[in-house]
C-alpha cells in the first residue's frame, strides 16, 4: 500500500513538473514567434491596383448609345 | 494415410486455441471498422490484418526470422517507423495558422494535461487488484491522451514494449472516435453564446517566418529538452523541407510515398503485437479505459484554457478551439468547425482551430520528451 502512495506522490510530481515544462517550452516559443514576426515584415500584398477600370468603363456606356447600337444591329440583321 | 495425418497436424484447424480465434475476431473487428465505418482506415486496416496474421498457428510470422518479427524489430523497437511518420506529418503540416496567432500554443499545452492526469490515474489503478503498472508503463499509457499515434508508439516502444499493441490500438481507435468523444465534452463546458463567438481573420504569414519556425523549434528543443529531439527533430526536418520550397521532390516523397510505405509496415508490425498471449490480459482493459479518460481530460483542459483566454481577451476567443489542442490533426479541428457551425451558421472556425491543433502535436512531442527524460 505504501509503495502505491509513494508512486502516486511521484506521479503527482511528474505531473506538475511536466505541465510546467510544457507550458514554459511553448511560452518561450510564443516569445520567439513574436520576435521573428517583428523582424519579418508582413508579406507585401501583391500589386492589385491599376487593373480593374476596363469592365467598369464598359458598364458606364451611355444607355442611349447602347440602345442605338442595339437597334442598329437589329436593323442590319433584319 | 501417414501423409494425411502429417498434413492434418500442420493445418490451422488442428492447432487453434481459443485465444487465437478471439484475437482473429478482434482483427476482423478492426477490419470492419476500417472498411465499413471508415475509422482511420489507413492504420486500422493493416493493424487488423496484422492481428489476423499474428494469430495463425504454425505460420511463424511473428517468430524470430518471420516477416512481422523483422518489421517489428527493424521498425518499431528501434523507433524508426514512428519517426519517419513524424517526418511525413511535419511535411504535411502548415504552421501558418499557429504563427499568425501564437497564443494558441497555450491551448496545445493545456490539452497535454490529459497525459499527465492519466499518469496519475494509471498509478491509482494499481489499487485495483490485478493491475500492476510500473511508472514507465503508466507514462506509456498516459501518452494516449496526446492523441498522436506516432508519438504514442515511439514512447511505448521505449518505455513499455510489452504494452505496445494495446497502446497503439487504443491511440488510433480514440483518434478515430474524436467526432464522437469530443462534442459532448465541448458542449458541456461552453454556453451557446460562447460557441457562436466569431474570431478575427488571421493575418498573412510570410515565407521567411515559416522557414524560421521549424529551425527555432529545433533550436529550443536542443537547448531545453534534448530527449524530445528525435520526435521534434524529424518533425521539423519534414516541415523545413516543405516550407523551404527548394526540395519539393523530397517534401513530396516524405508526404506521400515514404509515409505510405512506412504506414503499411507500421500497421503490420503493431498488429503483430496483438497476439493472444500479449493482448488478452486484464491490463488491456485498463489501457482502453485509461486512454478514453486521458482523451476526455485533455479535451476538457483545452476547452477550459480557451475559456480563460476568452475572458482575458474580452470575448475574442471562441472556447471551442481549445478542444483542438489534443493533436489528432486535422480531425479535431474539423470537429471544432462542425460544433461551431451548429451554434452559428456563419461561423467558420477551421483555420482558427488549426493553430491549437498543430500546437497539440508539438505539445505532445514535448510531453513525450519530458516523460522520456524523467523515466527513460
Amino acid at each position: 500500500m505504501t509503495s502505491i502512495s509513494e508512486q502516486l506522490v511521484d506521479a503527482l510530481g511528474i505531473m506538475i513538473m511536466g505541465m510546467g515544462l510544457v507550458f514554459i517550452f511553448l511560452s518561450v516559443l510564443i516569445v520567439g514567434i513574436a520576435i521573428v514576426a517583428k523582424f519579418c515584415p508582413a508579406p507585401e500584398v501583391v500589386a492589385k491596383p491599376d487593373v480593374p477600370p476596363s469592365p467598369i468603363a464598359t458598364n458606364q456606356l451611355d444607355p442611349k448609345l447602347v440602345a442605338a447600337i442595339t437597334s442598329a444591329i437589329h436593323q442590319y440583321r433584319a | 494415410m501417414e501423409g494425411l495425418m502429417a498434413f492434418w497436424a500442420e493445418t490451422g484447424i488442428a492447432h487453434f486455441e481459443a485465444g487465437q480465434l478471439l484475437m482473429m475476431g478482434v482483427g476482423c473487428l478492426l477490419l470492419y471498422l476500417a472498411i465499413a465505418r471508415g475509422f482511420e482506415p489507413l492504420l486500422l486496416l493493416p493493424i487488423g490484418f496484422g492481428a489476423i496474421l499474428a494469430n495463425i498457428p504454425n505460420a511463424g510470422f511473428t517468430e524470430e526470422g518471420g516477416l512481422l518479427w523483422y518489421a517489428y524489430h527493424v521498425g518499431i523497437e528501434t523507433g524508426i517507423f514512428p519517426l519517419l511518420i513524424f517526418m511525413g506529418v511535419g511535411a504535411l503540416t502548415d504552421f501558418g495558422a499557429l504563427i499568425a496567432n501564437p497564443k494558441t500554443l497555450l491551448l496545445g499545452a493545456a490539452a497535454q494535461f490529459g497525459i499527465f492526469a492519466t499518469l496519475l490515474g494509471a498509478i491509482a489503478l494499481n489499487l485495483v487488484p490485478g493491475f500492476e503498472f510500473s511508472m514507465t508503463d503508466a507514462a506509456a499509457i498516459a501518452i494516449i491522451g496526446g492523441a498522436d499515434g506516432p508519438t504514442a508508439i515511439f514512447l511505448a516502444s521505449k518505455l513499455a514494449p510489452d504494452l505496445l499493441g494495446a497502446i497503439a490500438v487504443a491511440a488510433y481507435s480514440y483518434m478515430a472516435l474524436v467526432p464522437l468523444i469530443q462534442p459532448p465534452i465541448m458542449k458541456l463546458l461552453t454556453t451557446p453564446a460562447e460557441r457562436s463567438i466569431k474570431m478575427e481573420q488571421l493575418r498573412e504569414v510570410s515565407k521567411r517566418e515559416k522557414i524560421i519556425f521549424p529551425l527555432m523549434v529545433v533550436g529550443l528543443t536542443i537547448l531545453f529538452l534534448p530527449a524530445a529531439t528525435p520526435l521534434v527533430g524529424m518533425f521539423c526536418l519534414g516541415n523545413l523541407m516543405r516550407e523551404s520550397g527548394v526540395v519539393d521532390r523530397l517534401s513530396k516523397t516524405a508526404q506521400n510515398e515514404l509515409i505510405n510505405i512506412v504506414t503499411i509496415f507500421l500497421g503490420l508490425a503493431v498488429g503483430s503485437k496483438l497476439s493472444a498471449g500479449e493482448f488478452l490480459r486484464i491490463e488491456t482493459l485498463g489501457i482502453l479505459v485509461l486512454g478514453a479518460v486521458a482523451f476526455s481530460i485533455g479535451t476538457a483542459a483545452g476547452v477550459l484554457m480557451a475559456k480563460l483566454m476568452c475572458k482575458l481577451s474580452g470575448g475574442k476567443v471562441n472556447p471551442l478551439i481549445g478542444a483542438a489542442g489534443v493533436s489528432a490533426v486535422p480531425m479535431a479541428a474539423r470537429v471544432v468547425n462542425k460544433v461551431g457551425l451548429e451554434a452559428n451558421h456563419q461561423n467558420f472556425l477551421l483555420m482558427h482551430a488549426m493553430g491549437p491543433n498543430v500546437a497539440g502535436v508539438l505539445g505532445s512531442a514535448v510531453a513525450a520528451g519530458v516523460l522520456l527524460a524523467v523515466l527513460g
